[in-house]
């Protein structure tokens, strides 16, 4: 307040460096108009959409606003990829999921990083008879879904050699076949 | 087929979100004054995306996704509100049935299309399947229909159905990229886009099905309303809001506020409704 004649009528804005300041007349708040690039909130605390970090430093050591750090695992057309502040990547595609969508999200398999989209993460696709518990996920990595007594194959979806009656939901039985009478 | 242009009430202003904030730029006819921009909401903590204007009780809606909530405040002045603030993940798109009172929003992680009173009682999922990034919406009351587009990479598309989600179809599929932003006008019953794909803007009537280019070379469009001859929409690339002549073809004028960042839903705030009956109201 410039008119009332004492030296603490104008303060300096309480801003980074180059923001102007303006008093929302209601509240008599001080808030910073013009925050640095790629930065936003009342003191310029907060990054913008699309960034994280912690441009002032208010929850440890100063972090520059810095691109969604996503694996490459989101959509630039999307918005709210990150956590502006922590940076955990919010809207994971391609069947990814975690912090930093670097893995594959429940259900899938593969490597989240591969550069081409279609060899990150694949459906575990575990065969329901098969699989104990009828799971749906499997190993994040080699994709083995966690099969019932002596069923096969990653997805679960065979009997071992020797044995039979996979739609029993209890794992395969063994065939007992004659050695005699067989033919092998 | 170039329509007179309407007497334009006064008190129009363009409405538009970024980084926190929404802004209007006041309208003399279909100029923007640009000097005259500024702030009429600060939100230093949110990222606002959709805004929408009720004409009737001169309240400007926005969401937010970083809450995430729908909320509302008069334009003549007045405390923020949230009306909606549960079950949200990512509301992008926001539309006002000014006659009906009712809102509807895209929620681009539950994947759904909602309606709610303008209250935020009445809620209730109107289409919920064959959704994969649902951003644009808007309302056609007099009408009767909702139109939406979905920018999945996929599969992008324009859809429509009436105000209940009912009797949905797609109307426009091919040759589309990222559709982020979708108008109507009443006038000249145009539903017209913006790709940021195809870098197109586009228009046709619903009904016709006839499609024809406004004009290519627009960069990275995000929110977009039309006005009248013109359209204007809000640029990713340009952090800036451009006014585009329907008729001719071509961009007229460029808004560039002072701060430089992305720039999301774009509104026009009349001084007074448009003119126009409720759909149900007349059957």
């Amino acid at each position: 307040d410039a008119t009332q004649g004492t030296s603490g009528d104008c303060q300096p804005c309480p801003c980074p460096a180059g923001a102007t300041c303006a008093v929302v007349p209601k509240t008599r708040e001080v808030v910073c108009t013009n925050c640095p690039a790629g930065t936003t909130g009342k003191r310029c605390e907060l990054c913008d959409d699309g960034f994280f970090g912690d441009p002032l430093g208010q929850n440890g050591p100063v972090r520059v606003c810095r691109a969604c750090k996503c694996s490459d695992n989101i959509d630039p057309n999307a918005v709210g990829n990150c956590n502006r502040e922590t940076g955990e990547c919010l809207k994971c595609i391609y069947n990814t999921d975690g912090f930093f969508c670097d893995r594959c999200k429940e259900g899938f398999y593969g490597n989240a990083l591969a550069t081409n989209p279609a060899d990150k993460c694949k459906p575990c696709s575990c065969s329901p008879s098969g699989t104990v518990g009828r799971q749906t996920s499997c190993s994040q990595v080699t994709g083995q879904c966690q099969c019932l007594p002596n069923v096969a194959e990653r997805d679960c979806s065979a009997c071992e050699p020797g044995f039979f009656n996979l739609l029993s939901g209890d794992g395969c039985e063994r065939c007992n076949c004659n050695p005699i009478g067989s033919t092998n | 087929t170039r329509p007179d242009v309407l007497p334009l009430p006064s008190g129009t202003h363009l409405l538009y979100a970024q980084s926190g904030r929404i802004e209007h730029v006041p309208m003399d006819g279909y100029d923007m004054k640009k000097d005259d921009a500024k702030a009429i909401l600060h939100l230093p903590e949110k990222v606002i995306i959709g805004v929408a204007y009720d004409c009737v009780e001169k309240m400007v809606y926005w969401t937010d996704i970083t809450t995430p909530t729908i909320s509302k405040a008069s334009i003549q002045g007045g405390q923020p509100t949230a009306v909606i603030r549960s079950d949200l993940n990512s509301p992008e798109g926001l539309a006002i049935d000014h006659l009906g009172r009712t809102m509807f929003w895209t929620d681009s992680m539950k994947d759904c299309i909602e309606v709610a009173s303008l209250d935020g009682s009445q809620r209730r999922v109107i289409v919920d399947s064959d959704l994969v990034n649902p951003r644009a919406i808007i309302a056609d009351p007099p009408n009767g229909y909702l139109y939406w587009a979905d920018w999945n990479r996929d599969a992008p598309k324009i859809e429509t159905s009436y105000m209940d989600g009912s009797n949905r179809r797609v109307l426009v599929k091919d040759d589309l990229g990222l559709p982020n932003g979708l108008t109507y006008d009443s006038q000249s019953s145009m539903l017209c886009w913006a790709d940021a794909g195809t870098h197109k803007m586009e228009c046709m009537h619903p009904d016709r099905g006839d499609r024809r280019q406004v004009m290519e070379g627009v960069q990275y469009p995000f929110g977009i309303v039309s006005f009248g001859k013109n359209i204007y929409y809000t640029d990713w690339k340009r952090d800036a809001v451009i006014a585009v002549d329907r008729y001719a073809g071509r961009e007229s004028d460029e808004f560039q506020p002072q701060k430089r960042t992305k720039l999301y839903g774009i509104a026009i705030a009349y001084a007074h409704c448009p003119s126009g009956q409720n759909y149900c109201a007349v059957n």
